[in-house]
């Protein structure tokens, strides 16, 4: 996952390798995606989340769609 | 320490904690070493960890080659929080590692089309008005098909 200036930036960047484009959302959606998944990494009692959890963390961020889902 | 929930337990925050102390990694037998287990039943849980996706290893070895969010070897994404400087993954874990390390802390990395410069800024676990967007190329569900690229 990588951060660009624009989403035109990302629609240059995918032409010029001939990939398609995948999902394109905001740098306030990616700080969500950290903080929930990682803010509680160094504590004993972390665990994965489990693929509904995952969805739902998702979900919560706006990150919605058949991208994102997981089974 | 008995359980294999217990000893993986124990590994995963050895791993983490040694990783921030020393900017690296710990090799399988240095874990055993400081938690006092033999060394089949550390690689034991290395491995279990791996099946997790807790840790990476480089291919065909038990060296740590992401932690997540953090990176054992040079990336775009370089976080500097009050902790320390740290590689991350991508630009979620590079969030990460500033929001694991108490969500304080800037990520530099490159725009990959222009090439030019980005800082990422989050201050007391508010993210500071930056332009951009993020993306990614591969659909959740395929991601740790190779977890290198998404």
């Amino acid at each position: 996952m990588l951060a660009f200036r624009g989403e035109a930036h990302v629609e240059r960047w995918c032409e010029a390798r001939r990939i398609p484009q995948g999902a394109v959302f905001g740098l306030d959606q990616a700080w969500g995606l950290g903080r929930e998944w990682y803010a509680d990494k160094l504590s004993p009692e972390w665990h994965r989340a489990t693929p509904e959890e995952a969805e739902a963390t998702w979900a919560r961020l706006g990150l919605t769609g058949d991208f994102w889902r997981l089974a | 320490m008995h359980s294999s929930e217990e000893v993986d337990r124990a590994v995963r925050l050895c791993v983490y904690r040694r990783f921030l102390d020393h900017g690296t990694p710990p090799r399988v037998d240095q874990v055993a070493d400081e938690l006092g287990l033999p060394p089949a039943e550390a690689e034991g849980s290395f491995r279990r960890l791996e099946e997790g996706h807790v840790l990476v290893f480089e291919p065909g070895t038990l060296d740590v080659w992401m932690a997540n969010p953090l990176s054992a070897v040079p990336t775009d994404f370089s976080v500097e929080t009050p902790r320390g400087t740290y590689w991350a993954n991508c630009v979620w874990d590079a969030f990460g590692v500033v929001a694991m390390l108490g969500g304080d802390g800037v990520a530099s990395t490159h725009c990959p089309c222009c090439d030019e410069p980005m800082e990422l800024g989050v201050e007391s676990w508010e993210l500071r008005p930056a332009e951009g967007v993020a993306h990614f190329a591969v659909p959740a569900r395929h991601w740790w098909a190779d977890i290198g690229y998404t």
